[in-house]
């Protein structure tokens, strides 16, 4: 199965590969598997007056899956919390070409993502997700 | 392995994870002679492509048989729950997040172990996975799907990390 040159580029040059600290208040971390194939993603946004300044990630798994994080951790960053929890898996796996056997790679990042919103959310006691945006 | 496919009715053998490899490998020769296509060469395509398909099935059957991590999860398939499926319901359950959390540490722990390091974590690592499908097999004796797919799962992160590490080897 070939990879699309996408893919290549963020699995050869991955964006923003590493580690926010997980206990700052204003930083969300979300960490998802893949059971049928045992990746990881640990994914981490840092957010400023309701705005993801910062996004980082590790991946351990497949080159789809690193690309796929890589890929949002770049589209997430100067995004609004809003904004981001309306990212799709589609549009991540139209943007990479992913093939049939590779969405759920894309589904994983779209978790990861999510995950990490809901993460810095509950951190800021708010259910909702306009919680410190509010004046 | 095809949907409906059992490979333990295939090779008459009862559905549970203890298994003679003798009588494996000895169904294996007596299911391939008698689906071996050379029977049908006079025959028409219909037949030619049954021949085929039998064959083919015997095969998918014996690698499930003969591997024990295969074999187990060929019998929670059975149970009603698919691994490589990531249906709520059916699909392989979800680990927790502390075993993810787990997952990942271990890796950068890989990362700066150094060679020593690297040796101590793969063996602990292959301990685990061994001790996985062990108890996985007991969860599948007493009948618990659930129980044995939840181990299975943890085995395949696990057999993951090994595969990872042993292909970033030098």
């Amino acid at each position: 199965m070939a990879y699309s040159n996408k893919v290549i580029d963020h699995y050869e040059h991955p964006r923003n590969v590493g580690s926010l600290d997980k206990g700052d208040a204003s930083v969300g971390t979300g960490i998802v598997g893949a059971p049928a194939c045992g990746d990881v993603m640990k994914l981490q946004i840092k957010v400023e007056n309701g705005v993801i300044t910062d996004a980082k990630f590790k991946t351990y798994g497949c080159g789809s899956a690193i690309a796929s994080s890589s890929l949002v951790t770049e589209w997430v960053k100067g995004m609004s919390v809003d904004q981001a929890m309306q990212i799709k898996n589609s549009q991540i796996a139209e943007e990479l070409s992913l093939p049939p056997v590779k969405i759920h790679c894309s589904v994983l990042a779209e978790d990861a993502i999510k995950a990490a919103i809901r993460d810095f959310q509950q951190k800021q006691g708010a259910p909702g997700s306009e919680g410190e945006s509010k004046h | 392995m095809s949907v409906d496919t059992d490979p333990f009715a295939l090779f008459d053998l009862p559905r549970r994870h203890a298994a003679s490899r003798d009588a494996i490998e000895q169904r294996y020769l007596e299911l391939s002679r008698a689906a071996h296509p050379d029977n049908v060469v006079g025959e028409g395509t219909a037949a030619r492509r049954a021949a085929v398909e039998r064959a083919s099935a015997v095969n998918a059957a014996y690698r499930v048989l003969r591997d024990p991590v295969l074999r187990a999860e060929a019998l929670v398939k059975l149970g009603g729950i698919d691994l490589d499926s990531t249906d709520p319901e059916r699909g392989a359950p979800h680990p927790t997040q502390a075993f993810l959390l787990e997952m990942i540490d271990l890796r950068e722990r890989l990362d700066d172990g150094g060679p020593d390091g690297v040796a101590a974590l793969r063996d602990d690592v292959e301990a685990r996975c061994d001790a996985a499908l062990d108890a996985a097999v007991d969860a599948l004796d007493a009948g618990e799907f659930r129980r044995a797919a939840e181990h299975l799962v943890a085995r395949r992160y696990f057999q993951r990390f090994l595969d990872e590490t042993d292909s970033s080897a030098p």
